[in-house]
């Protein structure tokens, strides 16, 4: 059976939403050695010229003991804090395995599973929800509520929340016209944006010029111009229109503003900051292997138009839909997904499902007034209404008919 | 059942295998040992009484040592470096990655609807705290107002004893008080007969329809006002606390709740309160040993009669039968298990039984899908993702955007369970029908589409596509599967 089929869990195919879960930590495990990495070589590198320099100087008595010691509390406090940031580093990883072994151990419970309708599937689901909603919840700043569900669940492991605090705490700060934070995240990241591609950093240092010239004075002037060869200069081959564009600003005063032209006023506009933050939302997930956008959304799109069908949004009233000012029967399963209240709306714009077959009841049974109902469903409701032997009750309409009316339907 | 090895469980088998040694935390040690070189070197001088020679000597010494340390560290470097690099070989042969679609979000400008479906999806889970948290952050209903409700409606799912005091059939006679007010507002010509059958059906609808899907103006959409979440919150708080009360075998919230919808419920052709009723007897049945409930006249074997005489009565011809049965089991209260009355005695899974039918319940009353509406979309959602995917694959080249045509393309078989509405698909046309295209059924009993109809027409007649029948145009009717 057809139906059968549909229930069965495809192992190679049911993990596409979750493919995040276990990317994430992978990739985050990578950083988080490149910057361990990137520690020890700078630390090393500078303590074993200091320790040179300070044998040298001592031998050839050009330093005293006195400036020996002086400069083995520099290296010692050096070390000290080498120390500290590679533990950060260290517990970091230690968490990170830990999380990949609870998430793949997560993933794995599935493969007890072979049918949707397993008990065990349903509470599984359950938790890939809840996965979905905090994920959800984090990509939208909704952080306090991410949070809350996380604690209710007790699902750290399975959900990201470090990753995305980090995350909005940069967004919104770029929100809030500051792009202090999201230049010390390119610089983190430099090597990766760089192999990516990608022109976030440039565009910080854009802004960071264009708001020195919004400021209007001699000083700022110059602080921009010396800020342009600094920062702008070494994207002059990357991006030659942009750099442009940015030594062009300099002519014009921004209080100019009606009359500047359009590409140089949308420098100035205050919409730049929330473009910026976007792009360093894309910036950060890319990144991270993370995809573009919440993981419910694709859930959802697929399966409204899954579960939609023409009826869903029609006028007429079936058993399953549920306007009001009817009166539903018991009989049918539930009131559909797609017709209640919490995705009715939702829904209107996605495609319906499409059908090859056709899904009735057995022994149709088409009423005077065109409503047409399986024998078995009729017979139980009269029952239930407690009806005289002769006699079917409309589970739509409450109509009472007698039998003999009844037309069989072949369909 | 195969039992073929799934991708997880190698990849689990695998994980378990590696070897995370040396870890990040090898490096601290040696961080260490370096810390302490250091220090002691500085000793040495300073015990010296700042010595120029052991100064230099002990300076120099120190180098060696300190920098095949550092070696050691980028050793240890090499081996973190090295096991996940296996790791991610491990990702990519037991879990490769795949496509999602990420062209096109149809979902992008839905913020507020989705954030209400999770509203309600989290109220409906019982998860009140989280719930009010996620709707004040949104921005959805911030008031405090609403705050207090939420711990007011935890504080009577944690109380949940002492239903017969509570004011949840307070509750229920404000809303429908409100429903009335509103429908005295809306049609306001109406008759105002209040004992009106078919206004008593639309009462049963009104609580959340009413403030919920009435118009779809800006304003509704964007939110669940303060009142609207809180009304709906009352309402999961109200089914959340008796189905704690079943969980716990006590019926008596619950058949309240049914008595007083009972008319609703019976319109319905549920049979749920006599259902409940049905159980509370057997329990008393069974007896204080079983019921754990006081040994006192209301309990055992004289307690359900007593309970039967007091309640029965309302189910009037009904259940005639099924309540002789419950009086006749009286006779075999000794040894029950061996009378022909055992099964409607067993109460192994009656609770969970009568639990899922007072959700179903429930929840149709409000208008609501009994199982979440978000999980039962979220788990077909993953069912339909890999043919989703294929097909996108498939028509790339094409540019067609399967989000925004009317139908999809391809199938997207879900679970028997998840089909909730009939369908038929013309047997001719091989399309599904739809409000433009309804199904018309023929004098010989046979079904088509309109337009398939339309298209075998000669004239007023056509002749049926199954059987040897012929029909007038005007003898096809419209119906409604």
């Amino acid at each position: 059976m057809a139906d059968h089929e549909a229930s069965k869990i495809n192992h190679d195919n049911h993990l596409l939403l979750d493919q995040p879960l276990l990317r994430l930590p992978y990739e985050l495990l990578r950083k988080n050695f490149r910057s361990a990495h990137f520690t020890v070589e700078k630390e090393s590198t500078t303590l074993n010229k200091l320790l040179k320099d300070t044998a040298k100087g001592s031998l050839d008595s050009k330093t005293s003991p006195e400036d020996v010691v002086k400069n083995l509390d520099t290296m010692i406090a050096k070390m000290r804090g080498m120390k500290r940031k590679l533990s950060t580093y260290a517990n970091e990883e230690t968490r990170l395995y830990k999380q990949l072994d609870a998430r793949v151990a997560h993933l794995r419970e599935l493969s007890d599973m072979h049918s949707v309708e397993d008990v065990k599937y349903e509470a599984w689901s359950r938790k890939r929800l809840d996965r979905l909603l905090v994920d959800y919840m984090l990509r939208h700043g909704y952080n306090t509520s991410a949070q809350a569900l996380t604690n209710e669940r007790e699902m750290h492991d399975l959900v990201d929340v470090e990753t995305f605090l980090t995350m909005s705490n940069i967004r919104e700060s770029l929100e809030n016209g500051s792009v202090t934070e999201a230049l010390a995240w390119c610089n983190d990241n430099k090597k990766e944006l760089r192999k990516l591609q990608s022109n976030l950093e440039f565009l910080l240092r854009c802004q960071q010029y264009v708001e020195l010239l919004r400021v209007n004075t001699q000083s700022k002037s110059v602080e921009a111009i010396a800020h342009a060869k600094k920062y702008l200069a070494p994207f002059q081959e990357q991006y030659p229109d942009e750099v442009r564009e940015m030594t062009g600003l300099l002519a014009i005063r921004p209080t100019d503003n009606d009359l500047l032209p359009l590409k140089y006023r949308a420098w100035y506009s205050p919409d730049r900051w929330s473009k910026l933050a976007a792009t360093f939302v894309e910036a950060h997930n890319k990144l991270l292997g993370l995809p573009t956008f919440p993981l419910l959304h694709t859930a959802l799109s697929s399966g409204l138009s899954a579960l939609k069908t023409p009826a869903c949004h029609g006028t007429q009233k079936t058993t399953s839909s549920s306007q009001p000012g009817h009166s539903q029967t018991s009989m049918t399963t539930s009131v559909c997904p797609i017709c209640s209240i919490e995705l009715n709306e939702l829904a209107k714009n996605v495609p319906y499902a499409h059908h090859s077959k056709s899904h009735l009841d057995n022994d149709l049974l088409c009423l005077p007034n065109g409503r047409v109902y399986g024998q078995a469903k009729l017979d139980e409701y009269a029952a239930k209404a407690g009806l005289p032997d002769g006699q079917v009750k409309d589970l739509v309409t409450g109509e009472v008919y007698s039998r003999v009316a009844l037309k069989k339907v072949f369909a | 059942m195969t039992t073929q090895v799934t991708t997880m469980e190698a990849l689990q088998k695998e994980l378990d295998r590696l070897n995370r040694t040396p870890a990040l935390s090898a490096t601290v040690d040696k961080v260490d040992k370096i810390i302490e070189m250091l220090t002691s070197v500085k000793d040495q001088i300073v015990q010296s009484g700042m010595d120029t020679h052991v100064a230099s000597m002990a300076i120099t010494k120190t180098q060696n040592p300190i920098k095949s340390t550092f070696e050691k560290i980028n050793d240890d470097l090499k081996g973190v470096t090295a096991t996940q690099r296996k790791l991610g070989k491990m990702l990519d042969k037991h879990f490769p990655l795949k496509d999602l679609p990420s062209e096109h979000d149809a979902m992008a400008d839905q913020e507020p609807l989705i954030n209400r479906a999770i509203s309600m999806h989290l109220l409906r889970e019982g998860q009140f705290s989280v719930a009010s948290t996620f709707i004040e952050e949104t921005g959805d209903a911030a008031s405090l107002e609403h705050v207090n409700a939420v711990i007011e409606g935890q504080e009577q799912a944690n109380t949940s004893d002492n239903y017969d005091d509570e004011p949840m059939d307070e509750d229920d006679e404000d809303d429908e008080d409100q429903d009335e007010e509103e429908e005295e507002e809306e049609d306001e010509d109406e008759d105002e007969d209040e004992e009106e059958e078919e206004e008593d059906e639309d009462e049963v609808m009104s609580p959340l329809e009413g403030v919920l899907a009435t118009g779809s103006g800006f304003q509704q959409l964007q939110s669940l006002s303060s009142l609207q979440s809180h009304e709906l919150e009352a309402k999961f708080s109200q089914m959340y606390t008796i189905l704690q009360d079943i969980k716990s075998k006590n019926l008596l919230s619950a058949i309240e709740w049914a008595r007083s919808n009972s008319v609703e419920l019976e319109a319905r052709g549920s049979n749920l309160e006599f259902e409940l009723s049905r159980l509370q007897y057997v329990w008393l049945f069974k007896g204080p040993a079983v019921n754990g409930l006081p040994d006192n006249e209301f309990n055992g074997t004289a307690g359900a009669l007593l309970y039967a005489r007091q309640n029965f009565w309302r189910f009037g011809n009904r259940y005639t039968g099924e309540i002789q049965q419950l009086a006749n089991a009286q006779i075999y209260a000794p040894n029950l298990p061996e009378s022909p009355y055992w099964k409607t005695f067993a109460t192994e899974t009656a609770f969970a039984d009568v639990a899922s039918s007072f959700t179903r319940e429930f929840c149709s009353l409000l208008g609501l899908s009994a199982e979440s509406p978000l999980h039962v979309a979220v788990t077909a959602g993953a069912l339909a993702l890999p043919l989703l995917i294929k097909y996108q694959q498939a028509t790339r080249a094409k540019g067609t955007e399967w989000t925004t045509t009317n139908e999809l393309a391809f199938e997207t078989p879900l679970p028997e369970r998840m089909l909730y509405h009939s369908i038929f698909v013309c047997p001719v046309s091989k399309e599904q029908t739809t409000e433009t295209n309804p199904p018309m059924m023929i004098p010989c009993g046979h079904v088509l589409a309109k337009e398939t109809l339309q298209r075998l027409l000669k004239g007023t007649r056509f002749k049926c596509p199954y059987c040897p029948a012929e029909g007038l145009e005007k003898d096809a009717r419209r119906i409604m599967i």
